[in-house]
């Protein structure tokens, strides 16, 4: 069942500046958001209370699995997620083959560098 | 009879004994003006040997008869066929002939029997029958075309030339045993044509290639050149010859509807396919063309020598192809990398400048953040700029004197410094006197440029405890050994990190290399050619106990530097 006060944000991303920044500037409007720097981390930390986030943040180009990688193992624990990529990383088509093409519609990409002010609206505009 | 007047009335006989024989022999010499005649290798010697013939001889030589005569010319029988040549116009050789004619303008002599010594009593048939005496005539004519000059076997025989040969063979077992025994017999030069993939693996099952490889194995090893359609199939093969014997030169061709062997420039060896991708030798061919005809064998060499550089020149055109799309991918990959490396710090800078103000208790981790990322940006715009130094030949060198243990001590301190709390447990150990290190201070004395050589240093380190996972016990250590035989410093710099990616070692100096999420694969170029500015060397090795990987690089080092300072002194004192 969604629930439509929950604002909380799954926030994964291997540069610990970018989440602390990201985490802040989320805050300041009005989420709550756990970050993670370690992709295999933030997976079994999802698998205990996947039902408890509203969306989760992904940063692509990580150590150790890659953030399409992740999604696909999060969708298969929860597929009731909204999704989005933050990535610095130029998405390549074959990037995308990871990824099922029903499943291609369900997330949003956001590019960075991006003002907080513009992050928030994208992530409130994917949870509408 | 009015038709058969003044000609004899037509009639064939078999005459007995040899008074018989010259008889008949006198009377149809004396009607000729022109003798066609045959004889087997036998011929010629009974001829010369026997007075009652050779008197024969005489006889054409004052009627002044024209004779043409084929005989099998060997080196048992030359010296008759020489002495033999002297009364007769004109004479051929033709390969084991076993006829025993003559045949004049209107009669015809078979004298097979004449020359057999185990025949009792001689005997010869005689027929001046029109059309006996006609066909014996076209026998003769073609005898005559194919046979060769007689003067050009005896020079191969008495040369000890292999007389010209041009075969067609159709039977399987004999083509097979050519084959085996031209490569065989390989002394210089082999240059082999499969016809397709499957050509090759009938060959190995002949023992063709064992006797390839034996043949490139020799001392004077044989230039062996084969083209072949290569497979999953033959591969095999192909991996055994290029271990077995590394100098035959094996190259990818195309499907070709018959194999060619060429043999020492000196045989060529043709074989058509019947059942092009059978398993059997026997089952796969058709016809086979051998040959040592200087002529047949020289084009034949030519085609192949054509089809090689074709193929070779394929080859290149593949290898530049793949280095150029090589060059590209990794181009587009520097700039992936490029555009995360140079968009990450922003990003951070552009979210730490406009939170600053909302939090201001905060305000110094801030502040720190925003510095270190445009640190970071700065580093990134200094390496392109570095490279693009490098790549347009502008990179200056400041040259001076100091001991190299300084800028080692000072890159070890800044290393440590990256190193955070939570990476306390490594540690960075710079060997002050390691085992080399034997004629104090001077040693490590160097004329480079302090700034570059640091920047080496500080690369080094800063990759090895990037690739070192931040756990008690790992370490990280540096130090510098005069190598003094050569004249030069050697500073290592060695991990007990994850090691290097074998793929990566061979490309790990080259531009754009990276395995690092954090990196742009330009630091080990710029070393690189640091480095090599400075006339050193930079290699990298993994660690033999199997953990981790060590990195080096060598400078040259000043000859005698007191020696020089004090030169220094001496001179500026006298001015």
């Amino acid at each position: 069942m969604k629930d439509n006060n929950n604002n909380k944000i799954l926030l994964v991303d291997d540069e610990p500046d970018l989440t602390l920044a990201f985490k802040l500037g989320l805050e300041d409007n009005g989420f709550e958001v756990d970050t993670f720097n370690d992709p295999l981390i933030a997976l079994s930390a999802f698998k205990h209370k996947s039902s408890s986030y509203a969306l989760v943040l992904l940063d692509i180009k990580m150590p150790k699995m890659n953030g399409f990688e992740l999604y696909n193992e999060m969708r298969q624990i929860n597929d009731q997620i909204r999704f989005c990529f933050i990535t610095a990383y130029q998405v390549q088509k074959e990037d995308m083959n990871a990824i099922s093409l029903s499943d291609q519609k369900s997330f949003d990409i956001i590019r960075k560098p991006i003002t907080i002010k513009e992050m928030v609206q994208r992530i409130k505009n994917q949870l509408s | 009879m009015t038709i058969s007047q003044g000609s004899a009335p037509e009639k064939t006989e078999v005459l007995y004994g040899l008074d018989n024989i010259i008889n008949t022999n006198l009377q149809f010499l004396s009607k000729a003006h022109r003798i066609d005649s045959c004889g087997d290798d036998k011929a010629a010697p009974a001829i010369i040997e026997i007075n009652a013939y050779k008197d024969l001889l005489f006889e054409i030589k004052s009627r002044g008869i024209k004779v043409r005569y084929i005989t099998d010319i060997t080196k048992y029988n030359i010296h008759y066929c020489k002495e033999l040549m002297k009364f007769v116009d004109d004479t051929r050789h033709l390969d084991g002939i076993k006829s025993n004619f003559s045949v004049s303008e209107t009669e015809y002599l078979d004298s097979i029997t004449t020359v057999q010594k185990t025949q009792s009593t001689p005997h010869i048939i005689y027929s001046n029958v029109r059309d006996i005496v006609d066909q014996q005539k076209y026998v003769f004519e073609s005898f005559w075309n194919k046979a060769i000059p007689a003067e050009q076997r005896i020079r191969e025989i008495e040369e000890g030339i292999e007389p010209e040969f041009f075969e067609v063979i159709a039977e399987h077992k004999r083509t097979s045993q050519i084959f085996l025994d031209l490569t065989k017999s390989v002394k210089n030069e082999a240059l082999f044509l499969f016809p397709n993939d499957k050509a090759m693996i009938r060959a190995y099952r002949l023992g063709v290639i064992d006797h390839l490889i034996k043949a490139s194995q020799k001392q004077n090893s044989a230039n062996i050149k084969i083209i072949c359609p290569l497979s999953k199939e033959n591969s095999d093969i192909v991996r055994k010859v290029s271990e077995q014997a590394p100098n035959i030169r094996i190259l990818n061709g195309t499907d070709s509807l018959y194999g060619m062997y060429i043999i020492d420039g000196e045989k060529m060896f043709r074989v058509e396919m019947r059942e092009p991708k059978a398993e059997t030798f026997a089952e796969a061919i058709g016809f086979a063309l051998y040959s040592n005809r200087k002529n047949t064998v020289e084009s034949f060499r030519s085609i192949y020598e054509l089809l090689w550089n074709e193929r070779v020149l394929n080859e290149e055109l593949k290898k530049t192809y793949k280095m150029q799309e090589e060059f590209i991918k990794m181009q587009q990959e520097f700039i992936n990398i490029a555009s995360h490396e140079m968009k990450t710090p922003t990003q951070a800078i552009l979210a730490y400048s406009t939170l600053v103000e909302r939090h201001p208790e905060r305000r110094d981790e801030m502040i720190e953040a925003i510095t270190r990322n445009a640190v970071r940006l700065q580093k990134l715009t200094e390496d392109i700029l570095d490279v693009t130094r490098i790549e347009s030949n502008t990179l200056k060198l400041k040259k001076e004197q100091f001991d190299l243990n300084e800028k080692i001590r000072n890159g070890t301190d800044d290393a440590s410094h990256v190193l955070d709390d939570s990476d306390n447990a490594i540690k960075i150990l710079f060997d002050l006197e390691p085992k080399k290190y034997v004629q104090g201070k001077q040693c490590t004395i160097i004329e480079a440029d302090k700034v570059r050589i640091y920047q080496v240093i500080f690369n080094l380190l800063s990759n090895a405890i990037k690739f070192t996972n931040k756990v008690a016990g790992n370490s990280i250590s540096i130090a510098a050994m005069n190598d003094g035989e050569n004249n030069q410093v050697i500073v290592s710099v060695k991990d007990t990190g994850e090691g290097i990616d074998p793929e990566m070692l061979q490309k790990l100096f080259t531009k754009f290399a990276t395995k690092s999420h954090t990196g742009t694969g330009l630091g080990l170029f710029i070393s690189k050619s640091i480095i090599e500015a400075h006339g050193g060397r930079i290699w990298a090795e993994n660690n033999k106990d199997g953990k981790g990987a060590s990195f080096y690089f060598s400078l040259p080092l000043i000859k005698n530097p007191e020696q020089q300072s004090l030169e220094r002194n001496h001179n500026s004192k006298s001015q």
